[in-house]
């Protein structure tokens, strides 16, 4: 809910529940003083009515309203309703009954007189209270308006900014100063935080290439002597052994660290370029690659194509993508059975049957999670297929089926895939 | 053949050297962007390595300037940096090839033949060695001037071993040669074997000589004489 609409909805519940009882007040004060003035004429008149009586000459003057009875009545004020004759309706009145003594005989007189006034008066009275608060309602409305329309637009023009806001485009934001104090203070605290954000974020990305090149660099002076150290031909062949280890050591260091960078590039968002990918091609071209691979231990790489996502992605992650997908299931395939890919427009999928694994299914994309310890690969394969997944919202789920022990991991892509892609 | 190579890491240069002397090529150094700009602005060569990080300049500046001086110069970017942009931007301003550091020094021997035959070299292109005569054109190989059938993997590897005579490949290089990015996806290196194993069997069953020799532990040579 919009914070205008809430604030709103608060002050027109509060204006109602005051006006509700101050209404309520002002009726019940107006009808008891009114009902108090009502009560004081008619005792004032009994008093007359009274005073009169004890005189030897009866005055005809309360005689209009007067109503007279032999029989005893209750004595007291009470209300009633009579019947109006010539408005032919009823109408409430308010009575006073007393014993008279006349003549040594006691009749009850009755005294009478309409409340028709006072309530209509109570009437106005309510009526000039509810438009009242029918007006204040509809001006907090107009007013909630205005200030959305006028004083809420540089906070807008903020959200906007922000939610359009993208570190590797555009550098720091720039917001301006605004007529509203809060909203310039605002506006300065984030741009003075987006600005510290693309410098933590230029520092990091610097860092990771000069990492990347400063590693890369001894790296490639130990293989390149290791290299010429095995051209030696006085070389003990024991010695050759050794130096063979150190030089596959050092191929193992290097791959690992290309993998680790690809990782921290993408979690740094260096990926920002993206171009349609035609995934069925990219599968097909890796799919030849491996081809000789897989069928050096009669693996079968069975593709079938359903249909082709639209996906917008950078080219090399595409291609990382498919290639740690299909890699891994070659890797752990077992030796003369067939690797199912399917590719539909919303999925791919990648079937292999493999070795029994026990285990959390999210522990195979952990970083340096190996089947075989021993294994000469880094384990880094699917914790790049997972990290490319969570940066263009892919989902990507594992599932084995004992039937056959088949590993299948699925990568969904969503219906507009790739479209909207930066988070 | 004579080559110039930019780099500024001594070891390394002093390897890849030793390494370019033993394949036969006559090689000039420059340690630094001015040296380098200087030596390519004097003299001619057929081929450029070229680093792109130096201390005093950037590469590609230098493959700028053979290509706006129209250098016959072959041109190979020798880099540690591995990202598309960089390798995009350097093979559009004229360099041939684009190898990520750190490399194998058979496969810039090999890459090297091939730019300075492509080159140099304009329609039918043929490599002898020994009995074998390879024409690269037609992807044939001829045993005695009779023709070899090969798988396209043993051919790739037979031009990878002709690309580096007499120098031990190790079974990684080969590896990585043959299936690039793939290699990873082999976690032994069982199916080397056997493709030279086959590429062996094939060769002398036409009659060749035995030159491929195996040197236990480390990979393969081919022995040139």
């Amino acid at each position: 809910m919009k914070l205008l609409t809430k604030t709103t909805r608060y002050y027109v519940l509060l204006a109602v529940a005051l006006f509700a009882l101050g209404a309520g007040a002002l009726y019940g004060g107006l009808s008891w003083a009114l009902r108090g003035e009502v009560d004081e004429q008619l005792l004032a008149q009994r008093q007359q009515l009274l005073t009169a009586a004890a005189r030897p000459r009866p005055s005809p003057l309360l005689s209009d309203s007067l109503s007279v009875s032999r029989v005893p009545l209750p004595g007291g004020l009470h209300d009633a309703v009579r019947f109006d004759p010539a408005g032919r309706t009823l109408v409430p009145y308010r009575e006073l009954s007393f014993p008279v003594v006349r003549g040594g005989t006691t009749v009850w007189v009755t005294l009478g007189i309409s409340l028709l006034e006072t309530d209509d008066l109570l009437g106005v009275v309510l009526t000039v209270m509810l438009s009242i608060l029918g007006l204040l309602l509809a001006s907090l409305v107009l007013l909630n308006q205005w200030l959305a329309r006028w004083l809420w637009a540089p906070f807008r023009h903020t959200l906007r900014a922000l939610r359009s806001y993208d570190l590797q485009q555009r550098g720091p934001l720039v917001l301006p100063a605004t007529p509203i104090d809060e909203f310039t203070a605002l506006n300065l605290t984030l741009n003075r935080m987006s600005a510290r954000l693309a410098a933590d974020y230029e520092r990091l990305k610097e860092f990771t290439e000069n990492a990347a090149h400063e590693t890369q660099t001894p790296l490639a002076i130990m293989q390149a002597q290791l290299e010429q150290l095995v051209q030696d031909d006085s070389l003990r062949p024991a010695s050759a052994v050794l130096v063979g280890e150190l030089y596959g050591a050092t191929r193992r260091l290097s791959r690992l660290h290309q993998a680790l960078t690809l990782l921290s590039k993408i979690e740094n968002q260096q990926f920002a370029q993206a171009a349609p990918v035609r995934l069925d091609r990219v599968i097909a071209a890796k799919a030849q690659q491996l081809e000789d691979l897989a069928a050096g231990r009669a693996i079968v790489l069975h593709v079938a194509v359903a249909g082709v996502p639209a996906l917008t992605m950078h080219p090399s992650l595409a291609d990382s993508l498919v290639r740690n997908l299909l890699q891994n299931a070659v890797k752990h395939c077992l030796d003369g059975s067939r690797i199912e890919v399917t590719l539909g427009p919303t999925l791919l999928s990648v079937a292999n049957p493999g070795p029994v694994v026990a285990g959390d299914p999210a522990r195979f994309f952990e970083r340096f999670r190996k089947h075989q310890a021993a294994s000469d690969s880094p384990g880094l394969g699917l914790a790049i297929v997972q990290q490319i997944c969570h940066y263009y919202g892919f989902t990507l789920r594992y599932d084995f089926a004992a039937a056959g022990a088949v590993h299948t991991l699925r990568v969904g892509f969503p219906a507009a895939a790739g479209l909207g892609v930066k988070k | 053949m004579k080559i110039l190579l930019i780099e500024d890491e001594p070891a390394l240069r002093s390897a890849i050297v030793d390494c370019l002397h033993q394949s036969g090529y006559a090689c000039e150094l420059a340690p630094t962007y001015a040296l380098a700009h200087e030596k390519v602005k004097l003299y001619q060569y057929d081929c450029v390595l070229v680093d792109l990080t130096l201390p005093d300049g950037n590469g590609l500046d230098i493959v700028r300037t053979l290509r706006a001086d129209r250098s016959a110069a072959g041109v190979l970017i020798i880099s540690a940096r591995d990202a598309l942009d960089d390798r995009l931007t350097g093979l559009e301003l004229g360099a041939d090839d684009y190898l990520v550091k750190p490399f194998h020094l058979s496969e810039l021997n090999a890459r090297l033949k091939a730019l300075i035959r492509r080159r140099q070299f304009q329609g039918q292109q043929q490599l002898v060695f020994r009995d074998l005569v390879v024409w690269l054109d037609h992807t044939k190989v001829l045993v005695h001037g009779e023709p070899l059938t090969l798988t396209r993997k043993e051919y790739d590897l037979l031009l990878y071993l002709l690309a580096n005579p007499n120098r031990v490949l190790t079974k990684e290089a080969i590896v990585e040669h043959l299936w690039g990015d793939d290699s990873d996806a082999a976690d032994s290196f069982d199916f080397i074997y056997t493709h030279v194993k086959n590429l062996r069997r094939k060769l002398l069953e036409k009659g060749a000589d035995d030159y491929i020799q195996t040197v236990y532990g480390l990979g393969y040579r081919l022995r040139a004489a």
